[in-house]
């Protein structure tokens, strides 16, 4: 080998170094993306990056006879501050922040679901 | 330089399967579903090559059960068994068994937990969500219509009757015996590992693809934001918690929580705000769950210790918000961020 191949072959195994070292740099720091997945009767409306909300903001999701749920979005978490449902469990619930436990309206079949980062459970018992 | 070419491609090669080796070992496949039923949603995650038919194989049991077992549902076993006037009620397999074993958890729990408590939650208006506090007198009524001694189950003839004025229902039980059959069905299917949400009470099926167990978060009572407290460390068990805060309403400053104590056919206070119940039978975590949080801290750490046959633990969490944890959840249970002060004390047996 000439020293110019050498020199080449260094330079690959650098970059094969690299490759390998950014992959499990990643797999350790994962991105901290939250991702809040909003869906009605099974059907995906809306999903919110909850670590890019800069500003709090709410709307409404209007469903069947007058159903209706508005959402509060705030940096990093989310919640339902108001609905028409009888039983008011999924405002009662409050702010979700992680993957832990889903905020489930019931009566209106909304359901919104966190995803990413951020949560050390697999479940919620409660 | 044709050296270097090859040696340019050798290095790119290699810097592709370290990329896509990373990738493809990220996760074993997976299906997961999300199903409205039994007044909640049930979120199912199935992993491994029968993940497909292990879900809509789950989705089809609980729907069929949800059928026989509703108490509002006019077509359902339940229902016609609380409106047969006294008449015996032919029953489904399912159905029969299901009462089979609650009754039994009825006995064993010396009536803290009772099937025929339903006219109480019905007194109070949870089916309906018109909520009321009924009077002394209706509630002396109700409490003495009931009495799960009086459902009479023939096994022979799979047929139950029920005395006219009296009423039962599944809620106490439906979701830990569906967890059950569904993790034995996926069993059978072959899948050693699943994870199934059912409103609350978590069943799970084998540990995570990766071996390791499934961490289930406790939910702290007091939290607005629905947070967890502490987090247990689960293998093909049960975790089924039974809480004031879950499902209640206000009138005139006091809460009124939907576990109804049968003795006075009133929400339960015993003291508690919930009780964990983890196992390895679905069934018998989330009636113990209901019956333990009749009985309190006190009694329920007793019915532990006289009770071992049942092979389950639990958290209770008092009102105050210190903990009581059994001798055999030690080392898997931990508290989580923010609750390290908390009171925690372990009961021996």
């Amino acid at each position: 080998m000439n020293k110019q191949t050498k020199i080449l072959a260094g330079v690959l195994i650098a970059v094969v170094l690299l490759s390998a070292g950014v992959l499990a740099w990643r797999k350790l720091n994962p991105e901290p993306a939250r991702i809040a997945k909003i869906s009605q009767k099974g059907q995906v409306l809306q999903e919110i990056d909850l670590t890019q909300v800069k500003e709090p903001y709410s709307f409404v999701i209007e469903g069947e006879d007058g159903a209706l749920n508005t959402v509060q979005v705030e940096p990093g978490r989310i919640c339902i501050s108001e609905a028409s449902c009888p039983d008011q469990i999924c405002v009662h619930q409050g702010w979700i922040s992680d993957g832990s436990e889903p905020i489930v309206c019931l009566p209106n079949q909304v359901i919104i679901q966190i995803t990413g980062g951020g949560s050390q459970v697999d479940a919620a018992a409660g | 330089m044709k050296g270097r070419l090859c040696l340019l491609l050798a290095g790119l090669l290699a810097a592709g399967a370290v990329l896509t080796g990373c990738a493809g070992a990220k996760s074993a496949s997976s299906e997961s579903s999300q199903v409205f039923a039994m007044d909640t949603v049930m979120l199912l995650t199935v992993y491994g090559d029968q993940a497909k038919e292990g879900i809509d194989q789950a989705t089809q049991t609980i729907q069929k059960l949800e059928k026989l077992w509703s108490a509002t549902d006019e077509t359902s076993e339940i229902w016609t068994l609380n409106h047969s006037e006294g008449d015996w009620v032919d029953l489904s397999p399912e159905t029969e068994q299901v009462l089979s074993r609650s009754l039994e958890l009825c006995a064993l729990t010396g009536g803290a937990l009772d099937l025929t408590a339903y006219s109480a939650v019905q007194a109070w208006g949870f089916p309906t969500g018109e909520y009321r506090v009924p009077g002394a007198e209706e509630l002396a009524q109700v409490a003495a219509s009931i009495d799960y001694t009086q459902v009479e189950l023939n096994e022979q003839a799979s047929q139950a009757r029920l005395p006219e004025n009296m009423s039962l229902d599944l809620g106490a039980v439906a979701k830990g015996r569906l967890g059950e059959v569904l993790s034995q069905q996926l069993k059978e299917l072959g899948v050693t590992s699943a994870l199934l949400e059912l409103g609350g009470n978590v069943q799970t099926v084998g540990a995570k693809p990766d071996g390791s167990k499934w961490r289930v978060g406790i939910q702290d009572p007091a939290s607005q934001e629905g947070g967890y407290l502490g987090v247990v460390q689960v293998a093909d068990q049960a975790v089924v918690t039974s809480g004031d805060y879950q499902r209640y309403f206000e009138q005139d400053g006091q809460r009124y929580c939907h576990i109804m104590d049968p003795d006075t056919a009133s929400p339960a206070q015993s003291g508690v705000d919930s009780v964990t119940v983890i196992g390895s039978d679905g069934t018998v975590c989330d009636a113990l769950s209901t019956a333990l949080f009749v009985m309190g801290e006190e009694k329920g750490i007793q019915f532990w210790k006289d009770h071992p046959e049942l092979n389950f633990e639990a958290i209770f969490i008092a009102q105050d918000g210190t903990l009581a944890v059994t001798a055999g959840l030690a080392d898997n249970f931990t508290l989580a961020d923010g609750y390290q002060n908390r009171e925690v004390t372990v009961m021996e047996r």
